[in-house]
């Protein structure tokens, strides 16, 4: 039986973009994302006055986020993220969402993307649970009809307690916040959906049905990329994971090998407070 | 269950940035496309700004209505009195400043609305003009309850002051939503501009504040266009608002249609405060998320 691979022609999005092979859900090409950032305590126009008047520069540091990373990943594969602060994980995940830029390199990706990368983006605190669901839904691209379809769905999967729903979120507890936000982000269905740290919303029982939700995502074959601290989630629900280490991919494998070599990196043993949320 | 329309394949393609402009005509698509997360954010920010006043929205129309009383008892000091124009200089006034409102409210609110909008700049993809564009929405939606207000004050004045300069029914009333929509493209497209420069410069909202109180004695608003003569007309073409609210008193107050260099100068603003605008915030806010 022959196996040849088929590509996907991106001439018609990139003109330097080589086809893509069609089982891949994201491509990454030797990319590098580096950055300029200012050593003021403020850049405001009156420092920028000062500084041209006295003809001295702006003091800048330049920061190497992700230094030469290649990674390709196939569709319904989920992926888990580790590596210490400042690996350049979130940053990955933010310039395989579009919005972060790479310095150089390429990334190519095939499927309609959701983020979760941060809880209640878009919400606004001084309103009610409902409005703040149509605010987030439709920060995260969905159509008003659709979120507005899935509202009663994504308020019962929050589980907020009861008439919550339509008070303002500023009276909500963090495990509420939390549960609500994550509660819209998984209500879409994306072919890519990018989580950072977002598993951790709630108490033991959300958790058990994040997982479970999560687990639904992957059984539809939707391609899931995880970065978490809790190295539990990395291998219970990924099938592959990379260590990323001050913006390089050290090493790319199985979940629980994955895992070991990081924590043997770390020198903290394989204690199980580990795996909850380091 | 997934939708075939969930796996139609979408591929993108991201790399540095050469070119000052991203592809214009894929921008200005996802920008129409998502443009009812502009309008639902505007609505939803103007429901949340009054949700603890007592008063409400009523504050929309007051504030400025205070203003131009103030400013109405200021200016007829100054000029001794009426002089049997009845409410004219009021009408005129208020007009002037509900419309400039409306231009000073998309400028300041938009200059922030990119720092403002650190976290979704910072975890979601999209044209970040929606969020200078959501403020602009909202000033008009903010602009809109002063129409009647204007309309009831200019009934009743001419009530009790018949001297008061009250148009007819004319057909150069078709004028408005031209100047209205010169004045909010104007608006939007400086608010483009200043929410660039916000992200690099976190003090131009103070310099701005500066910037729009001479730019209202600058604008014919407590003065009228009539006044100015020869090269000192020139005022009212440099300024950006100047035709517009020359416009605006011309038809609100006298019932006529505005002449022709005045409709050119209304339409001069607004393209080249969206084109300069547009190219200075859509050539910059790929970095946005770097610099917030």
């Amino acid at each position: 039986m022959s196996s040849e691979k088929k590509f996907l022609d991106v001439s018609h999005v990139s003109k330097n973009a080589s086809p893509m092979p069609e089982e891949l859900a994201i491509r990454i090409e030797e990319l590098s994302i580096s950055y300029k950032v200012s050593l003021e305590a403020k850049r405001t126009l009156k420092n920028a006055v000062m500084r041209a008047s006295l003809r001295q520069e702006a003091r800048v540091r330049s920061i190497d986020a992700i230094k030469k990373l290649s990674l390709d990943v196939p569709h319904g594969s989920v992926l888990g993220i580790v590596g210490s602060n400042g690996a350049g994980k979130s940053t990955l995940m933010r310039c395989i969402a579009g919005i972060l830029s790479p310095t150089e390199g390429r990334v190519t990706v095939n499927g309609k993307i959701s983020t979760l990368l941060a809880l209640g983006v878009g919400f606004n605190p001084a309103l009610s649970g409902r409005d703040n669901i149509i605010l987030g839904g439709l920060a995260s691209g969905l159509t008003k009809e659709e979120i507005e379809s899935k509202t009663d769905e994504i308020a019962e999967f929050a589980a907020l307690p009861d008439g919550f729903i339509d008070l303002p979120v500023r009276t909500y507890s963090s495990g509420m916040y939390g549960r609500l936000s994550f509660s819209v982000a998984v209500s879409m269905t994306p072919d890519i959906l990018l989580l950072d740290e977002a598993l951790s919303a709630g108490d033991a029982a959300f958790k058990e049905k994040s997982f479970e939700r999560m687990r639904q995502l992957c059984a539809e074959a939707r391609t899931i990329l995880i970065v978490s601290h809790a190295l539990a989630t990395v291998t219970d629900l990924c099938d592959t994971a990379i260590w990323m280490h001050k913006g390089a991919l050290l090493s790319k494998g199985k979940p629980e090998e994955i895992v070991d070599q990081y924590l043997k990196f770390l020198n903290v043993g394989s204690l199980p407070s580990n795996y909850e949320d380091m | 269950m997934p939708t075939n329309q969930d796996f139609v394949p979408k591929i993108q393609v991201f790399e540095p940035h050469r070119a000052s402009l991203p592809p214009l005509i894929p921008y200005i698509k996802e920008f129409w496309k998502r443009r009812t997360f502009a309008i639902e954010l505007a609505r939803f920010s103007d429901k949340a700004e009054y949700l603890d006043s007592r008063l409400g929205k009523v504050w929309l129309v007051l504030n400025p209505l205070l203003l131009g009383m103030v400013y109405y008892l200021v200016v007829t000091i100054i000029r001794g009195g009426h002089k049997g124009t009845g409410l004219t200089t009021l009408d005129h006034l208020l007009i002037g400043l509900f419309t400039f409102y409306f231009a000073q409210n998309c400028v300041t609110a938009g200059a922030q609305s990119i720092t403002m909008g650190g976290r979704l700049i910072l975890n979601q993809a999209f044209p970040r003009a929606l969020l200078p564009f959501a403020t602009a929405i909202q000033a008009f939606q903010q602009f809109v309850p002063t129409i009647p207000v204007y309309i009831f004050i200019l009934v009743t004045g001419k009530y009790f002051y018949p001297a008061t300069q009250v148009p007819g029914w004319t057909f150069n009333f078709l004028w408005i939503p031209f100047i209205l929509v010169c004045v909010a493209l104007t608006g939007f497209g400086l608010a483009l501009v200043f929410a660039t420069l916000n992200v690099y410069f976190r003090d131009t909202n103070k310099l701005l504040t500066y910037i729009t109180r001479i730019w209202m004695y600058l604008s014919p608003v407590l003065w009228l266009p009539e006044t100015l003569h020869g090269m000192s007309r020139l005022l009212l073409y440099i300024n950006p608002l100047g035709p517009a609210l020359t416009a605006t008193s011309d038809v609100w107050i006298s019932g006529k249609g505005p002449h022709g260099l005045i409709i050119f100068g209304c339409l001069f603003w607004a393209i080249a405060s969206i084109g300069i605008g547009g190219y200075f915030f859509i050539s910059r806010e790929r970095d946005f998320a770097i610099r917030i």
